[in-house]
């Protein structure tokens, strides 16, 4: 499902594209998976986070990737604080 | 030329070997290719065919550059031989300053010195690797994406074994690749187990500057020690007679 909200990439060279509420889903979700968090409580945890994003996004047109990473993650580790260190970190891993 | 003895040369081995396992490439390609795993639900034999494939992808690759290293060396003459140490010394001490310097970004996480661009290629190439094949060419290249550092411990390894009887050349590949991979093994078996990968990673970035340490003094004493017993004391020989 797609808002209409312009998503800035990180690195500004690719085009902004829709927010995706999907794609934020699935992120999260698999950030919960890969510290071995039950399906149900990654899926619950995802919902919350995406829900938390939406409403922050409320009357805004645009923001950037890093942006959307950053309070996701914040929101994240009020549900699965082990999860939510992943997903602040995975692109600075290596 | 005077060889070390055999207890020495296993030392030198065993100590460019540990050099080899500090540096943190391959581990954090691994970290990431285990994480993308899990966040896809697979199965645990499927996660453990990942991960252990890319594990023998790195012993691979690291066997082959030892074995080719020092296949080459083994053909070179006593003048040659000492050009190289003397060389290899320089780049020894070059290199363990410039892990000392460089090795980490000054940011937080474990972000490595490798450009991002290439980071970038293997953090996609991990998060795509889906069957033990692509894992195995990930973890070959993930060794070799670091030969910038590893070469130095490669190749005083490979002039070591040039001096090895042929039965102790093979003991001291195999050696020098156990202990290389050492970090995967350990970090393999802790995600077989169901550790957490955000504590492996917790304590990877603790302890980064401790191993970023480590690495580069490693280096500078294996430089240094070398450099004195290989090439100081051939050359006071030679002056000595002549």
């Amino acid at each position: 499902m797609g808002l209409a909200i312009d998503v800035v990439k990180r690195s500004g060279r690719r085009p902004p594209e829709s927010f995706d509420r999907d794609k934020l889903l699935r992120s999260i979700r698999a950030a919960c998976l890969s510290v071995r968090a039950p399906e149900g409580e990654a899926e619950s945890a995802a919902n919350n986070v995406v829900g938390a994003v939406i409403i922050w996004l409320d009357n805004k047109s645009t923001v950037t990737s890093d942006d959307l990473r950053r309070l996701a993650g914040e929101h994240l580790e009020k549900y699965h604080p082990d999860a939510a260190y992943l997903y602040q970190h995975h692109r600075i891993i290596m | 030329m005077n060889s070390f003895d055999t207890v020495t040369s296993f030392a030198i081995i065993l100590l460019a070997a540990a050099i080899h396992a500090s540096f943190q490439l391959s581990v954090s390609v691994l970290t990431l290719l285990s994480g993308h795993a899990l966040g896809r639900k697979s199965a645990r034999s499927r996660l453990l065919k990942l991960v252990y494939g890319f594990i023998a992808g790195a012993a691979v690759i690291t066997v082959l550059l030892l074995s080719t290293f020092a296949f080459v060396l083994l053909s070179a003459s006593a003048d040659a031989l000492l050009t190289l140490w003397t060389l290899v010394c320089g780049a020894a001490i070059a290199v363990g300053i410039a892990v000392w310097l460089f090795y980490y970004r000054e940011r937080r996480g474990t972000t490595l010195w490798i450009p991002r661009s290439f980071a970038d290629f293997l953090a996609s190439r991990s998060k795509h690797s889906k069957n033990t094949a692509e894992a195995f060419g990930l973890g070959m290249t993930s060794v070799f994406a670091e030969i910038v550092f590893v070469f130095v411990p490669l190749v005083i390894t490979a002039l070591v074994l040039t001096e090895l009887p042929y039965d102790l050349q093979l003991v001291g590949i195999l050696a020098y690749s156990l202990v290389s991979i050492a970090p995967l093994l350990f970090v393999g078996l802790r995600i077989a187990n169901g550790h957490k990968l955000s504590h492996i990673q917790k304590w990877r970035e603790t302890n980064k500057h401790f191993l970023q340490f480590a690495a580069g003094s490693g280096l500078l004493v294996l430089g240094m020690y070398v450099y004195v017993e290989r090439v100081m004391n051939v050359v006071l020989v030679q002056l000595g007679g002549a």
